[in-house]
């Protein structure tokens, strides 16, 4: 359902993306993991044009764009169906909770209020922030806040998820919390892709690992073949250096 | 005294709040142009902020008195202009651009993050704007609309210069009347007129800024002091 072809990016004189295929079926979960540098972020902004890629392909169900042609009736489709939970939250601060979750639903969804307040109430049950929704941002914890951003994204009720690395940056006493509710998102079916550093987590989930090295897919395979069986000595260091953090 | 004083007052008003309207809404179009880079018109934008605010004010109402209708007269028109509406030109160029420059730090200092998700969301850019980085911008921009605010007040009596009749000019007229004899105690009535306005203009921020505080983490109440602000 969702295809990149060739995607190339520099900043400068540094190569971020150097070419990257990547396709997705509907109903994938698919972790990418690589060293930091390697372009996971980006690729994954590149998918809903919040980084603008110097050139390659985009082929999401009917929609087609070059990235060498900005094509704005696309972009918007895409990112009317694709939603990101971002590595900083990006909760909006000027509003509540419940008012995060409702407001993409009223100002680009053009739903009514009430049923808008529906869906997100659904959906703050689901990642357990109900006693919560009336709370300001600043009043939350990291782990709250990235359910609240979890739940906004689940209530446009998008075709793929984009998870940019969720947990990076909070406390690990509260990795846990966000991890379940990834999880439960990830077995509801939602096609999701998860750039992440938590190797068990994405091997748990997943059932494909994408490894990102150097600005392009290095390997690419179900969880057993990448993590039993690395393809290459770059993986195995990478797989082995992370195994020993943990 | 006190009462001839209070019958300039609705002038010195008048040409406050034109000047802060025209002024407002000078900046936003100037903020807009100088954020989204435009070309030409983002230089010329630029061009205009740094004349606001390099300028002595008194120069620019001079410039707005005596030098538009000499511009003016250039392509043939009359010299349309009186003192007090030069006034009101010349502040609200004035206020327009160095506002500008309170606005646009404001909106440059909302979060990376806070456009991402919404542009994620698929909101356009107006929609992005009044929901979401828009009410952000007014929280952060508050306190220094406050000082331009009050600076305003205080320029306003910069308007006797080019002839305008507002307080300031007629507390002049009084004195000299007067054969300079209450200087000190008109001077007085004029500093308590002033302390006013800005006490209200301080009241009015301050009223604004606790409603959005909820905004910024670690929402402490803000303390405010009231010398320092008025």
């Amino acid at each position: 359902m969702l295809e990149l072809k060739n995607l190339r990016l520099s900043y400068g004189s540094t190569q971020i993306l150097n070419g990257v295929d990547l396709s997705v079926r509907r109903g994938d979960v698919v972790s990418i993991i690589g060293p930091s540098g390697t372009g996971k972020t980006t690729l994954l902004k590149c998918i809903n044009y919040l980084v603008k890629p110097a050139s390659g392909t985009i082929t999401f169900d009917q929609i087609r764009m070059d990235y060498q042609r900005v094509d704005k009736a696309a972009i918007q489709a895409i990112r009317c169906r694709t939603a990101m939970v971002f590595q900083q939250f990006n909760v909006f601060k000027n509003m509540t909770v419940i008012q995060n979750v409702m407001d993409p639903l009223v100002v680009v969804q053009r739903k009514s209020k009430d049923e808008a307040r529906q869906i997100a109430l659904q959906e703050l049950e689901r990642v357990g922030l109900s006693a919560k929704q009336d709370s300001y941002p600043s009043q939350l914890s990291g782990g709250q806040l990235q359910r609240t951003g979890i739940a906004r994204a689940l209530a446009v009720r998008p075709d793929v998820m984009l998870f940019d690395e969720p947990t990076s940056s909070l406390d690990p006493e509260l990795v846990g919390e966000v991890l379940k509710v990834i999880k439960d998102v990830a077995s509801s079916g939602i096609t999701s892709l998860l750039v992440t550093h938590e190797m068990q987590f994405a091997r748990s989930i997943s059932n494909r690992i994408v490894f990102m090295d150097k600005g392009i897919v290095a390997a690419d395979g179900s969880p057993t073949e990448i993590f039993d069986t690395p393809s290459s000595p770059r993986l195995a260091q990478f797989l082995n250096s992370e195994h020993t953090h943990n | 005294m006190i009462p001839e004083l209070l019958s300039a007052l609705p002038l010195t008003l008048a040409i406050m709040f034109v000047a802060l309207l025209a002024g407002f809404c000078l900046a936003l179009v100037a903020t807009t142009f100088r954020v989204r880079r435009v070309p030409v018109i983002s230089q010329l934008a630029d061009l205009y902020v740094s004349y606001a605010r390099s300028v002595p004010v008194v120069l620019q109402l001079f410039v707005a008195f005596y030098g538009l209708p000499v511009l003016a007269g250039l392509f043939g028109v009359p010299d349309f202009l009186s003192a007090t509406a030069a006034s009101m030109l010349g502040l609200s160029l004035y206020h327009g651009g160095y506002l500008s420059e309170v606005m646009r730090p404001a909106y440059l200092a909302v979060d990376r993050g806070q456009h991402d998700a919404a542009d994620s969301l698929g909101y356009s850019f107006r929609q992005k704007i009044f929901r979401v980085v828009g009410p952000q911008t007014i929280h952060i921009a508050l306190p220094g609309y406050g000082n331009s605010l009050i600076y305003m007040i205080h320029n306003v009596a910069l308007v006797m210069y080019i002839g305008a009749a507002d307080v300031m000019a007629t507390a002049h007229l009084i004195m000299e009347r007067d054969y300079n004899q209450y200087q000190f105690q008109t001077y007085l009535v004029l500093a308590v007129i002033y302390s006013a306005m800005c006490l209200i203009v301080w009241l009015a921020v301050r009223f604004f800024e606790r409603r959005s505080s909820m905004y910024v983490p670690n929402a402490a109440p803000i303390k405010t002091t009231l010398m320092a602000s008025a």
